[in-house]
């Protein structure tokens, strides 16, 4: 899209790898092993702009997203975020820095990520009382019951606990919470994976609107490709800890270059569709991401179509029309 | 299509109450369908609409609170709700499987994956004890665990939640069942494992003949691979009809809902409808058509009790005003 080109960059991720030191049985004393989960990742994200990022699980999607809230320290790469290097402040103090309440998570399991003992009210006044800037019990008492209202929370309900509310109420609480600072940008780790079709719906309404109200950049977090495909302005694939293709999401959904990607979205359900006649069906074993080979492609193995070069050199990311990237020789 | 045969599973008038400290809920009420061999069968509907509830009381697993206070279900000639307990336990694991919803909580935790595999090939399929092994290894590559053999001797705290919802449905498939009954196999799976494992349900389906009941809660995977679709709300199945006239012309407004709620692969988040309202409460007294508070096109006609017409030969709608 051109729009995200000529708006101002608000994250922009360099190089970014994260390695985790692993222990290998029957491995050689002394000899030490790494688990590549993230493998120089390199993206950016516009002010107001919606990325999703999608692969399987065990990609290192998750790992991403706890680099970029910076829940953990990247081992290489640095992470600039509205012009500030972010990436160089180590995790145990970025709760200190400004930057913190500008940067704000939503939850996947909205059960598993409110406190039991809290209700909706202190849930939501949490980050108001210890990062915003309101003074007072009064103060904060109106921001939660503004925050409530712009997520459509019933106020009646800020006094209930967790157990007390439905799924699509907790999440509302769940996203109060993360946009009560009015973050500039909102970390979405798979929001509505949890909740049921009517609800994801609603759910999915309301991001949208938030977005548009409060200008706000969305990282979104999905395997559900066509949740990204409703709400992202451009997407990013990722295959074992390396992002093999990234466009703008019309043109990578109607024209996939990366053969995971199509394999991804072939196998999509949809009604009448033609089903399974259309799937491309991946076979073989994927590679493991321990000590991986950097000469190798990460998904040579399981590749329709993988080639001798394949295995002799690594496919970067490159352009294959426009802003759309894919990392494929073939691409 | 096979409708010659009468259907392997059949499911008439099942009513199902759970007797709780804040009175009796009535979670199913008067639910039928049947499902022939070799037929996929999807049961589709919000959380809280009876599904599993209607799963569990087949399989005669359910909560000792629940009590099935009437109807019948028939499978392959056994009375499923009057059968003795040691009836069932020669033909669950065997003839009728079921894949659960949350694996973790289904497996024995302190038993290897490969030795749980092997105990159902023991007990019901006469496999010696010699072949076991081998055969649960065959198992675990049927379903596309990487590297098998090391896999055989893992725990399940060991393995991804993926992993384990594939031994699951190892477990399921081990005795090659005639009716399989799968309570969201695919949830939490990425589309690539989900498809693969789809694609295997469908080739049993193919080969042996296994019936499956698959109950999800996504219409776009139940419409690629049921033959019909079973739509259940609160207790109730308000629609049934084969797939491709269950989304061209769905009958129920609750089932128009449900489809415009499924975001799909050609629409924009303003294409996306919420169903308005919630599911009712199930305690007490309740209206006939349960979808009563959240209909639109309620009438005092729909206060009578509840009408079953067919529109269309096959195409079952539980409604006074259907579409």
């Amino acid at each position: 899209m051109l729009e995200a080109s000529l708006v101002a960059t608000l994250l922009e991720v360099a190089s970014v790898g994260k390695r985790f030191p692993v222990a290998v049985r029957g491995a050689a004393r002394g000899a030490e092993h790494f688990l590549h989960a993230v493998d120089d990742v390199s993206f950016s994200v516009g002010r107001g702009e919606c990325v999703g990022l999608v692969g399987e699980s065990g990609c290192g999607k998750s790992t991403l997203v706890k680099l970029i809230t910076r829940l953990l320290d990247a081992t290489d790469g640095r992470i600039w975020f509205d012009g500030h290097d972010i990436g160089g402040v180590p995790a145990a103090h970025f709760a200190r820095v400004t930057q913190r309440a500008q940067i704000q998570m939503v939850f996947q399991d909205p059960t598993d990520s409110l406190n039991p003992r809290f209700t909706a009210f202190d849930t939501i006044a949490d980050p108001v009382r210890r990062l915003g800037a309101h003074a007072g019990p009064e103060a904060v008492a109106l921001r939660v019951r503004e925050v409530a209202d712009l997520v459509g929370l019933p106020r009646e309900l800020l006094r209930r606990y967790p157990h007390q509310l439905s799924g699509g109420q907790k999440q509302r609480v769940g996203i109060a919470r993360a946009v009560a600072l009015e973050p500039a940008l909102l970390v979405l780790d798979e929001p509505t994976s949890a909740l049921d079709v009517s609800v994801q719906a609603v759910i999915l309404k309301l991001l949208e609107d938030l977005r548009r109200r409060l200008g706000m950049s969305y990282l979104f977090v999905s395997h559900d490709l066509n949740v990204v495909r409703l709400l992202a302005d451009r997407v990013l694939v990722m295959y074992l800890g390396r992002i093999v293709e990234m466009g703008g999401v019309e043109d990578v959904f109607a024209s996939p270059r990366h053969p995971y990607t199509r394999a991804l979205l072939s196998s999509v359900p949809a009604p009448g569709e033609g089903g399974a006649g259309r799937r491309i069906r991946l076979t073989g074993e994927p590679r493991s991401p321990i000590d991986p080979d950097p000469r190798v492609c990460r998904f040579y193995g399981r590749c329709p179509d993988g080639l001798a070069r394949c295995t002799e050199e690594m496919p970067m990311l490159k352009v294959t029309s426009g802003d759309h990237f894919a990392a494929c020789h073939l691409a | 299509m096979r409708r010659d045969a009468a259907p392997l599973l059949s499911v008439e008038d099942l009513s199902v109450e759970f007797r709780t400290r804040d009175g009796v809920v009535r979670a199913l009420d008067c639910v039928g369908f049947g499902i022939h061999r070799g037929e996929t069968v999807g049961v589709v509907g919000e959380s809280g609409s009876g599904k599993s509830v209607m799963a569990f009381s087949l399989m005669r697993i359910l909560d000792p609170a629940a009590r099935i206070t009437q109807g019948r279900a028939t499978f392959g000639g056994l009375d499923l709700i009057a059968a003795s307990e040691r009836e069932l336990g020669l033909r669950r694991g065997r003839d009728l499987a079921m894949i659960f919803q949350n694996p973790r909580t289904a497996l024995n935790p302190i038993r290897q994956i490969g030795r749980q595999i092997g105990d159902v090939l023991l007990r019901h399929a006469g496999v010696p004890r010699a072949q076991a092994r081998a055969r649960a290894v065959q198992l675990l590559v049927q379903v596309q665990i990487p590297d098998p053999e090391r896999r055989y001797w893992a725990y399940p705290f060991e393995l991804s939640g993926g992993m384990c919802q594939r031994v699951m449905i190892a477990l399921a498939l081990a005795c090659g069942p005639a009716l399989l009954i799968a309570d969201e196999p695919t949830t939490g799976l990425d589309v690539t494992t989900q498809a693969a494992i789809m694609d295997l349900i469908d080739e049993l389906a193919l080969q042996s003949h296994m019936a499956t009941m698959l109950i999800t809660h996504d219409l776009g995977l139940a419409a690629e691979h049921c033959e019909r679709i079973v739509v259940m709300h609160a207790g109730h199945v308000v629609e049934c009809a084969p797939t491709a006239e269950l989304f061209s012309s769905p009958r129920h407004t609750y089932t128009a809902k449900l489809i415009g709620a499924t975001p799909r692969p050609v629409s924009s988040s303003d294409d996306l409808a919420a169903i308005p309202g919630g599911l009712p409460d199930l305690r007490g007294d309740l209206p006939p058509c349960r979808y009563r508070a959240r209909c639109e096109r309620y009438a005092p006609l729909c206060d009578g009790p509840l009408p079953r017409s067919e529109p269309v030969p096959g195409h079952l709608v539980a409604c006074w005003k259907p579409l």
